[in-house]
């Protein structure tokens, strides 16, 4: 007849938690465009629209904040995101760079 | 070059001649300048942000290359239709924006040639050579059929 064994209390597992902020998580980027004289005001206001999707009064602010503080943020996305709006405002010869957004 | 009428996704604009012959001749031509430097980032200076940019430099010297390409169809003699007063160019979303980004690739590279002048309106400083004078009035006529294809008043 076999033994009826005695429960046998097994200790939870200990599960060492780490703090982490999220940019050491998943590191983001602000995807920034610079001011320059030679790109047409009304031709950054229809890039910002194809890329981003944006309606015109939102494209317009951002073009506006390029043309009078020399620099606008335009989107803060993570590693990949980030790099493909670079590489779509470079196709259309805007100046875009992809900064640590911490 | 005025636009005539938008309307399910194309857009049909009227050329003089003269418009149509200077249009035809940039798309021809293009490039007209080497491709300028790219850069990913002004505050990162690890290996990464350098393999990022040497990526964003070889993907932009290949779309410059489809952009040479995609120039051929847009001139196509389907596209251009001849009228009493010159052209109508009509062209598609797709095709709008490779135009669009043809331009302004013109555009940028001669400034860029010009050693990126910070005031447009002021002339060549005197003597300018026929370079400088070239590349000046590519980059207004760059401009010129920017502003026509993104006017969004049809006239018709």
């Amino acid at each position: 007849m076999p033994s009826t064994a005695e429960p046998v209390t097994v200790p939870e597992p200990v599960v060492e938690r780490e703090t982490r902020s999220a940019s050491q998580l998943a590191p983001t980027f602000w995807v920034v465009c610079w001011n320059d004289p030679v790109n047409l005001m009304v031709y950054v206001t229809h890039v910002f629209r194809q890329i981003f999707g944006w309606d015109k009064v939102k494209a317009e602010k951002h073009m506006l904040e390029v043309h009078e503080k020399g620099k606008s943020l335009l989107v803060r996305a993570g590693l990949e995101k980030a790099e493909f709006y670079v590489h779509e405002l470079h196709k259309y010869k805007l100046h875009a760079t992809m900064e640590p957004a911490e | 070059m005025r636009l005539l009428a938008q309307a399910g996704g194309k857009w049909r604009y009227h050329l003089l001649p003269g418009e149509a012959d200077i249009l035809r001749g940039l798309l021809e031509k293009f490039p007209f300048t080497a491709p300028g430097a790219a850069a990913i980032s002004r505050t990162e200076v690890n290996l990464e942000a350098r393999e990022r940019e040497t990526w964003l430099q070889e993907s932009m010297a290949e779309h410059r290359q489809q952009l040479q390409q995609l120039a051929v169809p847009l001139l196509a003699q389907d596209r251009w239709r001849q009228t009493a007063t010159g052209y109508q160019l009509t062209l598609d979303a797709e095709a709008r924006e490779i135009l669009l980004q043809i331009l302004n690739d013109i555009r940028v590279g001669c400034w860029q040639v010009l050693g990126e002048p910070e005031d447009l309106d002021l002339p060549p400083a005197p003597p300018a050579s026929p370079a400088e004078v070239a590349g000046r009035n590519l980059m207004d006529l760059a401009a010129y059929f920017e502003m026509a294809l993104l006017e969004d008043r049809a006239t018709e």
